[in-house]
């Protein structure tokens, strides 16, 4: 019997369409600031590193340069000694699909894309940006969240909410805790920012990777304390907006989680990430089961 | 003609310490000093050594959300609020965190003609003027334009 070959949102979508031609490349002698500096100016988490005859041999990611700082390594430390590799790759004709799989399979958020006939890197695809696009075509879903808004209330009781599909525990430290802390409970609960709270457990501002990166460029010791690095106001939401909502706001907002909170904004209950979002789309077409694909 | 002929030895700097709050100042400051609008400031550090640029590009990438081709759809949105709040977030962001530091320099005895072609290839509109690691001024793209064109004008 002849497969039905299905069709869905992503079918059809190659990887050249979906990847950021904009490859940010170090050699391996440049120091960990500059490569900081590149970070910060792209807003990348990650910088793929070439050698002498510009052939791509590893990336350093935010996660390699925070444990360069919980380590002590000074800030001119060549990227090299830090760089991790292999590199995982895929090529432009390949479906969008595929690298979706072979990240998961792997366990990475991102992929260079070959072009095989320069044998040279065209592009690199990264998962933020494929849930960014699959945001865009959920905006034109008629199945979507968003059109049912626009619908009678009998739809009502489908939309998603922020407190269905956040995660209750939030990994926090305390003001006065040094960034030695911050940098243990990032690495252990393997999360991308900590919830920084104050006398009361109230809640008065956030340390992602990228402040860390930034605290260490300017010279400051990871004896410091997580008050002085902190980014402030805590950006959260409150446990019945809806989902679709949250998603636009941490799509504009350039962040990569928001916080959820109870009455009381200072009070966080939770904290919901741009792939738990992702994952726990409507669910039913292709887009939101390819979205759930990263856990 | 040399770069030294027409290069402006009156020119603004930044530190790379300085905040971005006072870059933007600097830029604002500088414009109106001089008779041009000023795109682009030199980094120097503290012995007066070039060790970047910063241009209004660089400060707009920095302030503009990374997934801004999402932005355009979405018509019911206050852009000036999130720009209120991303202006906040950034106030620990030095110019050292986004300048460039790879600048292309030309010295006092470089030719016009070959400022002109670095300047066109490269797409660079302003060149640093180093002598011995001191920069000595700046030439724009407008001072190479006035003077490579002015037969032009009748």
């Amino acid at each position: 019997m002849p497969r039905v070959k299905k069709r869905h949102v992503l079918s059809g979508i190659k990887v050249k369409e979906a990847m950021r031609r904009q490859v940010i490349k170090l050699p391996y002698s440049a120091p960990i600031d500059y490569c900081i500096n590149r970070m910060i100016k792209y807003k990348i988490n990650a910088v793929l590193l070439t050698d002498e005859k510009q052939r791509p041999g590893g990336i350093v990611s935010k996660t390699d340069i925070m444990s360069a700082f919980y380590a002590g390594f000074p800030t001119h430390t060549p990227v090299e000694s830090i760089m991790v590799g292999p590199l995982l790759y895929c090529y432009p004709d390949d479906e969008l699909e595929t690298s979706l799989d072979i990240m998961h399979h792997n366990g990475v958020h991102r992929l260079y894309v070959l072009d095989s006939e320069a044998n040279d890197v065209a592009g690199v695809i990264a998962y933020p940006d494929i849930v960014g696009l699959l945001y865009r075509y959920c905006r034109a879903c008629d199945k979507g969240l968003l059109k049912n808004r626009r619908r009678q209330a009998e739809y009502e009781y489908r939309r998603l909410k922020v407190k269905d599909v956040m995660t209750a525990s939030v990994t926090a430290c305390h003001e006065n805790d040094d960034l030695v802390n911050v940098i243990e409970g990032l690495t252990e609960h393997r999360c991308g920012a900590v919830l920084i709270t104050s006398a009361g457990n109230k809640a008065v501002g956030v340390v992602s990777k990228s402040d860390l990166i930034v605290a260490y460029k300017h010279g400051l010791a990871v004896n410091v304390r997580a008050r002085t690095v902190m980014s402030t106001p805590v950006k959260s939401c409150p446990g019945e907006a809806q989902l679709s909502d949250a998603i636009q706001q941490m799509l504009l907002r350039d962040v990569q989680r928001i916080f959820v909170h109870a009455s009381d904004p200072a009070n966080i209950v939770g904290v919901m990430s741009l792939s738990d979002a992702a994952r726990f789309r409507s669910g039913s077409c292709r887009a939101c089961t390819s979205s759930r694909l990263i856990q | 003609m040399i770069a030294r002929d027409i290069m402006q030895t009156r020119f603004h700097t930044l530190s790379p310490g300085d905040t971005i709050a006072e870059a933007v100042k600097c830029f604002r400051s500088a414009s109106a000093s001089e008779t041009k609008k000023i795109f682009g400031l030199m980094v120097t550090d503290h012995s007066d050594h070039l060790v970047g640029m910063l241009s209004m590009y660089d400060i707009l990438l920095f302030i503009q959300p990374k997934h801004i081709q999402i932005w355009g759809e979405m018509d019911d949105l206050d852009p000036s609020v999130l720009y209120d709040e991303r202006l906040e977030q950034v106030k620990s962001i030095l110019v050292g965190d986004i300048m460039t530091a790879e600048v292309v320099t030309i010295t006092p005895d470089t030719h016009l003609m070959v400022i002109a072609d670095t300047m066109i290839k490269k797409h660079i509109r302003r060149l640093p003027v180093v002598d011995d690691q001191e920069v000595v001024g700046i030439v724009y793209v407008s001072d190479v334009f006035h003077h490579l064109l002015e037969k032009f004008i009748i």
